[in-house]
């Protein structure tokens, strides 16, 4: 198989074409509101019982973040410990590799 | 989502949920003590589990979801461990996210740590020793396991809320619409950036793949040859 990066010129396409799809239904859907599906979800069932969504409350009660700026935050804080993860990973494999090599 | 699901389904899930994650913790110690050079490799799946679970992509439908990141784990280590890191993902976003809560977090549990993972486990172990190209492999699983894990979220939100008119499946048609179609392009992006993780640690870690017995020896040393 002659072209080694086929993968990651596979991946690079399809990462575009969501893009590009995203730019797309953006721009066709004047009113689509990007709101999570799980919101999307709780307006169904809302609709569905009658009840508002507000009378839905946890069964056991939670912390909700006080802002969308502080979810934001503490999201990005979940995908941080992940990429620490895995590039510490990465790095620790690599450096192995070239040990052994050696 | 917090409060949506009542009390009886909130305590099928977990009932559903809790031998699973006990029998995962037990796989876990298991294959942690036979061989302590797999830590590494449980940090990189679960990695990408934490990373993107944490990304809200939004998709052609007009709305948000996120990826699961849950089928590599399912490739190496099984359905069983996948269940366990996901748990601690799920935790983490109902205890400081207010994204799920802990009475819905055997539910979710069961859709993103349990039947997802089993479904592409189930692909893997049906492709694993045919002539399928192993990324293709890696990417169905991966592809597979995200779709089914909303496929169950949509599944549990429609037994618990069946429609007046035509029942349980009528709503779970309703509910697909809303989690499994917006799921579609999130899932395939999902499949081809793990299969593109996956060449990686072919490239880097071959060895523990082959001790791991993930694909058939010849299947990974000629990955490595084309390389």
């Amino acid at each position: 198989m002659a072209f080694r990066y086929r993968l990651e010129l596979l991946a690079v396409v399809a990462v575009l074409a969501f893009c590009i799809l995203f730019l797309y239904a953006s721009s066709t859907m004047m009113d689509a509101a990007f709101a999570g599906s799980d919101t999307l979800g709780s307006m169904q069932i809302a609709e569905m019982t009658g009840k508002a969504e507000e009378e839905f409350s946890p069964l056991i009660w939670q912390w909700a973040p006080p802002s969308g700026e502080i979810e934001s935050g503490l999201f990005a804080i979940q995908a941080a410990i992940g990429g620490i993860m895995v590039g510490w990973v990465f790095g620790y494999w690599k450096g192995q590799k070239k040990r052994t090599v050696e | 989502m917090e409060g949506f699901l009542p009390l009886q389904w909130c305590l099928v899930w977990w009932i559903i949920a809790l031998p699973c994650l006990i029998f995962g913790i037990y796989q876990l110690e298991k294959v942690i003590k036979a061989d302590r050079e797999v830590l590494p490799l449980l940090g990189v799946t679960g990695g990408f589990i934490f990373i993107l679970s944490s990304l809200k992509l939004p998709s052609v439908t007009g709305s948000c979801s996120h990826p699961t990141g849950t089928g590599l784990s399912a490739i190496c280590f099984g359905p069983w461990i996948t269940s366990v890191i996901c748990a601690i993902v799920l935790l983490f976003q109902s205890l400081f996210l207010a994204h799920g809560g802990l009475s819905v977090l055997g539910a979710n549990i069961v859709s993103m740590g349990i039947v997802g993972p089993l479904a592409g486990y189930a692909v893997y172990r049906a492709l694993r020793n045919t002539r399928v190209n192993m990324y293709l492999t890696v990417f169905l699983v991966c592809a597979l396991a995200d779709l089914f894990t909303y496929f169950t979220t949509s599944l549990e939100l429609a037994l618990a809320y069946p429609a007046e008119v035509g029942g349980i499946m009528s709503s779970f048609i309703l509910f697909m619409g809303i989690f499994a179609i917006t799921q579609v392009p999130l899932a395939i992006v999902e499949g081809v950036v793990l299969a593109l993780v996956f060449k990686y640690i072919v490239q880097l870690k071959p060895d523990l793949l082959l001790r791991l017995k993930v694909f058939p020896e010849e299947k990974i040393l000629n990955a490595r040859s084309e390389a």
